[in-house]
């Protein structure tokens, strides 16, 4: 497959903007310095795009480059790994809650373009959606619970 | 999605991303967003005791109200320079923007989990098992809609948390505007617009529930970044001292999930919402069907 080089420049544009948001937002936040937390954020985005890039040259298979993204994190940082000690100083300047609330200014605002539909939506949907939500969370930490108890690591 | 209307037909992503004329919707989105970050942060974390448990709140759960509120459809309604400055054009680029924007979040996740990876493949029976628990959503959901007299509707509705790859499978099998469709769209809309809120709080408030924080950091991992992050953000905020697990589960929960359930939602949660669906309806179905 072709590999559109023009749309991942794009979005390598767009992750700079949002990895200079997320040094300020933390910067207020949790009062990390910008500049000792530029070095971790070049390594995110240096992350962030090849995810995009393994992305998209696998459009068959159903992995997401979120996925991607935490996977290539996960090897670069397990404790056997020869990167983790120097890989995770630096982005360990990157606070893991700093990251989240562009992330959700931006989720608010794309929901803008639903609220028509949602307004349509008979007040049972409402009801049952908080079912479906509160059965799959209550349903799987039941499950969790029990086998973490029988497997004696809580 | 005719043929004549291709003139009008909404952009694609790779056309969305592409700044070429467009300058300033990306400039007013960016500041919109960047100043609704910031404010969130000047507020900061919040947690109050309810009685029955804490409720911790983050900087995240403001900035998607907030978010969500200065839309066009919302305050941009009543007021005209806010509609100027978030318009349609600016609602529809934000939708790439937070694929992206979530990126830096999943590399962060992958951190978490990478230092612990002894301790999750350790775990790693519990984490194949709880999958199934994601089946709950027809367990608790598909009675409750069928008590509330929803039809076929009551299928589409119930038969996972409905995010974008459920979408695609029910709207392959039934077609988008059957009422399968319809029901796997309500609460598609409905995760998509309160999800982040709704987890953000029962995060820290089931802890109160006596279910093992771990066990809670393993459901938080339902298939969808923005919940997952919701659920163990305000589930780790509520029990600091095992913050670094707990968001390691959920991020390798999730990330399991992300691969598992598509093919749960196929192979288990389609056929046992249909078998349930024929079993529950008559008995508590309400009479008259159409």
């Amino acid at each position: 497959m072709a590999l559109d080089k023009e749309k991942l420049f794009n979005q390598l544009k767009i992750l700079i903007v949002v990895g200079m948001m997320v040094l300020v937002a933390q910067r207020v936040g949790y009062g990390i310095s910008i500049t000792a937390a530029i070095p971790g954020m070049i390594m995110v985005i240096g992350i962030a795009i090849f995810a995009l890039f393994i992305r998209a040259l696998t459009p068959n298979l159903q992995f997401p480059a979120f996925a991607w993204a935490s996977l290539t994190a996960l090897i670069l940082s397990m404790p056997f790994m020869p990167t983790s000690r120097i890989f995770l100083q630096y982005t360990n300047q990157v606070n893991f809650l700093g990251t989240t609330a562009p992330i959700l200014a931006f989720a608010g605002i794309s929901v803008g373009n639903k609220i028509e539909q949602l307004k349509k939506l008979s007040w049972k949907v409402v009801i049952v959606a908080i079912c479906v939500f509160t059965g799959t969370y209550f349903g799987s930490a039941i499950i969790s619970h029990i086998i973490l108890k029988m497997q004696g690591i809580i | 999605m005719g043929e004549d209307q291709k003139v009008k037909r909404p952009l694609c992503e790779k056309e969305l991303l592409d700044p070429k004329g467009r300058n300033g919707v990306f400039v007013k989105l960016i500041v919109t967003a960047f100043i609704i970050s910031i404010i969130s942060e000047l507020i900061g974390r919040k947690s109050f005791s309810i009685g029955i448990g804490n409720i911790v709140l983050l900087p995240m759960l403001y900035a998607v109200i907030m978010g969500i509120l200065v839309t066009p459809d919302i305050l941009g309604k009543k007021i005209k320079s806010l509609s100027k400055l978030v318009s349609r054009e600016e609602v529809e680029l934000a939708s790439p923007f937070v694929m992206l924007a979530l990126l830096p979040l999943g590399v962060k996740y992958g951190t978490l989990v990478g230092p612990n990876i002894v301790k999750v493949v350790q775990a790693g029976p519990a984490f194949l098992l709880q999958e199934l628990g994601n089946l709950g959503t027809i367990f608790v959901g598909l009675p409750i809609a069928l008590l509330l007299g929803m039809k076929r509707e009551a299928v589409g509705a119930t038969v996972s948390i409905c995010r974008e790859p459920c979408l695609g499978v029910i709207g392959e099998k039934y077609g988008i505007s059957s009422p399968e469709g319809t029901g796997t769209l309500g609460t598609y809309l409905m995760g998509t617009v309160f999800g982040t809120i709704f987890f953000g709080i029962l995060g820290s408030i089931s802890v109160a529930t006596g279910l093992h924080p771990l066990a809670l950091a393993m459901a938080g991992g339902m298939g969808s970044g923005s919940m997952m992050t919701a659920a163990s953000g305000s589930l780790a905020a509520a029990v600091p001292e095992m913050s670094e697990q707990i968001l390691a589960y959920a991020a390798t929960s999730n990330m399991l999930t992300g691969v598992t359930g598509l093919y749960s939602t196929v192979f288990l949660g389609i056929p046992l919402v249909n078998f349930l669906y024929r079993k529950l309806e008559p008995i508590l179905g309400r009479g008259g069907r159409k």
